[in-house]
């Protein structure tokens, strides 16, 4: 990589581009600030105490909407990494120097708040977000009481009392420098691949898993980048009232940011900023009725939810800024090995349950593999053991040479190995363009920071994303629906773009969990062709589950037969048509007998 | 060696009534997979009714006879079994099949509106509490065991036992845990799923109300937030035990109150409240599917 030249000074000027807005917003700010803030003949610090209020609560509540909106996550201790914070940094600034004239301490303070909090929503993420969604809404909320506990009797952090007099750091023009750069970092998260991945997991983990996304990881990483910009609103809340104090910390605090971001809509960045600045102004004009103000959004809440279940906005914008895109830098394929697939003597039980018994079966590249088998067999079982979703009981499985014993769903995709599912599993709520483009997730390398900074990779890889999908979608016949979003099209193509989901991770070996299942005959014919000719194209190895005889015999190559999760035939289709086992698992004893007698009397006279 | 045979008799009496409360929420949880945040309100609600009651009928709010406290408990069963079957009528069965983060935000919408609800009408101020006469203490071996604490824990043991026979030997109990195993094939065996689920926030309300009554009695006083911390901390109770599961929740708010019995007792009784919450981090750490719970895998 070049240090010096072009390409380096190319490279820095965009990303000082890329915060144009900000740069250009800062001027202004000072300016609003110097002429009319500060301005005593205007008698306007009543206004701008409101106003910078706005500026704190967006803060919070953009922040909050990366857990709570995006992610599908649902934290109710905001308010907890807010106090954390705000506290760190008013302890440094009271011990801090007496001038500040740069503010360069104020900043090191504020970072050092917010690092501590978004420490702590490391600690109370990792052990709650390995679960569903409602144990981390207890244990947030059990956070933000014990944050409180722990403050109110500390006498270094001013006990009951709280903390007073903070040095008067933060003003109008830094709160709100601050709540654009929160917007912004936002934004670009969100239109990244990451942002995308957050999405995946809102709608479906074990999908997102299977197109190679590390849920949990990507659950820890918004709780903790959303609990840093917490810090920070705390910080700046101490340094511009000048005291802090736990009362202002409570469960209610929490509970008013998580109503900007429900009313707002769940993964809505401007209506998380629209909601926070009306929830702000409102109790201002609602001082006559102060008593009803929560009575007043409790029931707005349970008001929306019944009947705007995704909030006012849903996940859509009031507007869309600097939407661009620029050039690409393809990250390249690994290399085939021998056998793509290697399992050897794999059995799984689920408690006295035999569900796949001494399974063994290798996949070499290229290669058209069925599993056919009558219901209850353990077919999709065994897929869920190639996938990582079970680990097997006993018996090693090896997916491109490496075992994959201890590796998350996520990490065998990652491998090379992508699937579908039996109920389809597509991202719902999403358009089918971005479901393709989560399936692209793992094959991008930037970095949160450089989908932040907006970096040339990133624009090079989102526009190779962009075409990938695009092809992908072409080759599955669903161009036609790039935008409407997956819940709405018809269960012929959600399977298509189900598959092309799965291509999209690159895969070497395709799992094919019951592609056929209820579709009509001509589609059935249409469907081996794709089948077909996705491994042509793509080169991958294909193992399909079906029940329809009729593809499965046109299309596979070699067959597996499973009954009672014992593998009782494998071999070329024709073998397994006059297989007296197979038969008989599919068809009862009876039946087999009658059948073996036609044969022999067949057979017989010559 | 009495001082630690004390704070067990504390912690038994204060674990009985998490107990009672952690029970309307394994049960909720059972059968709807629902975290009933206004379950705590409801138990604040059951002393609330209760003060109401007893400060109407008998002139003196405090300490009247024990016919008197058993109608007043009974009321206050009643009023609350019937604001439990309002709230999921109106609020929940509307949502049932909605994402769980609707039905979760919404639960929490019902528990901040009957706080603030209750604080409109109530006034925040707390309110001395008597429907229980405190009697003095009866000394045992040493160790005080005061009049209320020995009527919680009596009547906790009687409620439990029957519950045990209600879930487990009747025929409804049978239903509740059907649906709690699969509702859809439940409803395909002909049980009445809209019933079975009124019928558990009624039993589960029936049991916070007295909670909430025992609650009230032991800490003189009413006011419309009490319902908050108790009520996290018999959730914490419940998955301790193991959500869903109806005798993890009796076994896990006993642990609970010893706990932070012994934990106030020994250290300082401000930091009681963190107690609950470290417990809770620690068994989502070690077993997340609590002491008796069943680990549920997500069928793919």
């Amino acid at each position: 990589m070049p240090f010096f030249g072009g390409s380096a000074l190319k490279r820095t000027g965009k990303a000082v581009r890329s915060w144009l807005p900000f740069f250009i917003a800062i001027p202004f700010l000072v300016l609003i600030e110097q002429g009319i803030a500060l301005n005593p003949a205007l008698r306007l610090e009543y206004v701008f105490q409101n106003i910078n209020h706005i500026g704190i609560a967006i803060i919070l509540a953009v922040s909050l909407n990366l857990v709570n909106g995006l992610t599908g996550q649902f934290s109710i201790g905001h308010a907890g990494f807010m106090a954390v914070g705000g506290y760190v940094s008013a302890v440094m600034l009271m011990r801090g120097p007496q001038e500040d004239p740069y503010r360069i301490f104020f900043v090191v303070a504020m970072l050092t708040g917010a690092l501590a909090a978004a420490l702590a929503g490391w600690l109370v993420g990792k052990p709650s977000l390995r679960l569903r969604g409602d144990y981390l809404a207890i244990v947030t909320l059990g956070f933000g009481e014990i944050i409180r506990v722990i403050i109110e009797n500390t006498p270094f952090f001013g006990g009951a009392i709280g903390l007073s007099p903070i040095p008067h750091r933060a003003d109008f023009a830094w709160i709100w420098a601050v709540a654009i750069v929160t917007i912004l970092v936002a934004k670009r998260l969100r239109d990244s691949t990451h942002g995308r991945a957050f999405l995946s997991v809102r709608e479906d983990e074990v999908a997102a898993e299977a197109m190679g996304i590390d849920t949990t990881g990507y659950k820890v990483r918004a709780f903790v980048i959303s609990a840093f910009f917490a810090g920070v609103a705390g910080a700046l809340s101490g340094a511009f009232e000048g005291n802090l104090a736990p009362q202002s910390f409570t469960f209610v605090r929490s509970f008013e940011v998580v109503a900007m971001v429900v009313l707002g809509g769940m993964g809505s960045i401007t209506g998380s900023t629209i909601a926070a600045a009306v929830l702000t102004i409102l109790p201002e004009y609602l001082r006559a009725v102060a008593n009803l103000r929560m009575v007043i959004y409790s029931i707005a809440l349970i008001a929306l939810m019944l009947l705007r279940p995704r909030g006012l906005l849903g996940t859509r914008e009031v507007w869309d800024w600097w939407r661009k895109r620029r050039p690409p830098r393809a990250p390249g394929r690994r290399e085939a090995s021998e056998a793509l697939i290697d399992v050897r003597h794999a059995t799984i039980r689920f408690g006295g349950l035999t569900a796949v018994c001494d399974f063994s079966l290798e996949v070499r590249p290229r290669e058209l593999v069925a599993l056919i088998g009558p219901n209850g067999a353990g077919k999709t079982t065994v897929f869920n053991l190639l996938t990582g979703v079970y680990p097997p009981s006993e018996g090693t499985i090896k997916v491109l040479g490496r075992d994959t014993r201890g590796l998350a769903p996520h990490a065998i995709a990652h491998l090379g190995c992508a699937r579908t599912f039996q109920n389809i599993r597509l991202f719902r709520e999403l358009t089918a363009f971005d479901n393709v483009r989560i399936g692209c997730h793992h094959l991008t390398h930037e970095s949160m920071a450089a989908a932040v900074r907006q970096g040339e990779l990133s624009d090079q890889e989102e526009k190779w994303v962009a075409e990938r999908t695009e092809e992908l979608l072409e080759i599955m016949g669903l161009t036609h629906r790039r935008d409407e979003l997956a819940k709405n099209l018809p269960y012929g193509e959600q399977r298509r773009l189900e598959i092309a989901r799965a291509l999209a991770t690159g895969p070497q070996v395709l799992l094919l969990d019951e592609p056929a299942a209820g579709t009509n005959t001509r589609e059935k014919t249409e469907l081996m062709a794709l089948i077909r000719s996705i491994r042509d194209r793509f080169g991958v190895a294909i193992v399909l589950i079906e029940h329809d005889m009729k593809l499965v015999m046109g299309v596979s190559e070699r067959i597996l037969v499973l009954d009672h999760g014992v593998t009782i035939a494998e071999g070329l289709p024709r073998e397994i048509q006059s297989n007296a086992k197979v038969i008989e698992a599919y068809l009862g004893e009876k039946y087999a007998k009658e059948h073996a007698a036609q044969i022999a009397a067949a057979g017989s006279p010559r | 060696m009495i001082d630690f045979l004390q704070r067990l008799v504390d912690g038994v009496s204060l674990g009985a009534i998490y107990a009672l409360i952690a029970l309307g929420y394994t049960m909720v949880y059972g059968v709807l997979q629902l975290i009933n945040f206004a379950h705590g309100d409801v138990f604040m609600l059951g002393a609330m009714m209760g003060w109401y009651a007893s400060s109407v009928w008998t002139s003196e709010s405090r300490n009247p006879s024990i016919a008197g406290a058993l109608a007043v408990t009974l009321f206050s069963m009643l009023a609350c079994a019937a604001v439990g079957l309002l709230i999921e009528r109106l609020a929940y069965r509307p949502l049932r099949g909605s994402p769980r983060l609707n039905t979760l935000i919404t639960a929490i919408g019902v528990s901040f509106f009957l706080e603030y609800g209750g604080q409109l009408l109530f006034g925040p101020n707390p309110r001395a509490f008597g429907v229980l006469p405190h009697r003095a203490s009866s000394v045992v071996a040493g160790i005080s065991i005061g009049y209320v604490d020995l009527v919680t824990i009596l009547t906790s043991v009687v409620l439990m036992i029957v519950l045990q026979r209600i879930v487990f030997h009747t025929r409804i109990g049978t239903a509740m845990r059907a649906v709690s195993w699969n509702p859809s094939v439940a409803a395909l065996m002909g049980v009445n799923i809209d019933l079975v689920i009124s019928f558990t926030f009624g039993l589960g309300s029936l049991l916070a109300a007295v909670a909430g009554i025992l609650y009230a009695s032991k800490y003189p006083s009413v006011h419309p937030l009490m319902g908050l911390m108790p009520g996290l901390k018999a959730f914490v109770a419940a998955v301790l035990g193991g959500i869903g599961n109806v005798p993890g929740a009796m076994l896990g708010g006993l642990l609970l109150g010893l706990a932070e019995q012994l934990v106030s007792g020994y250290t300082s009784s401000s930091w009681r409240d963190a107690v609950a919450f470290g417990i809770l981090i620690l068994i989502l750490l070690v077993k997340p599917s609590g002491l008796l719970g069943r680990g549920a895998a997500e069928k793919v």
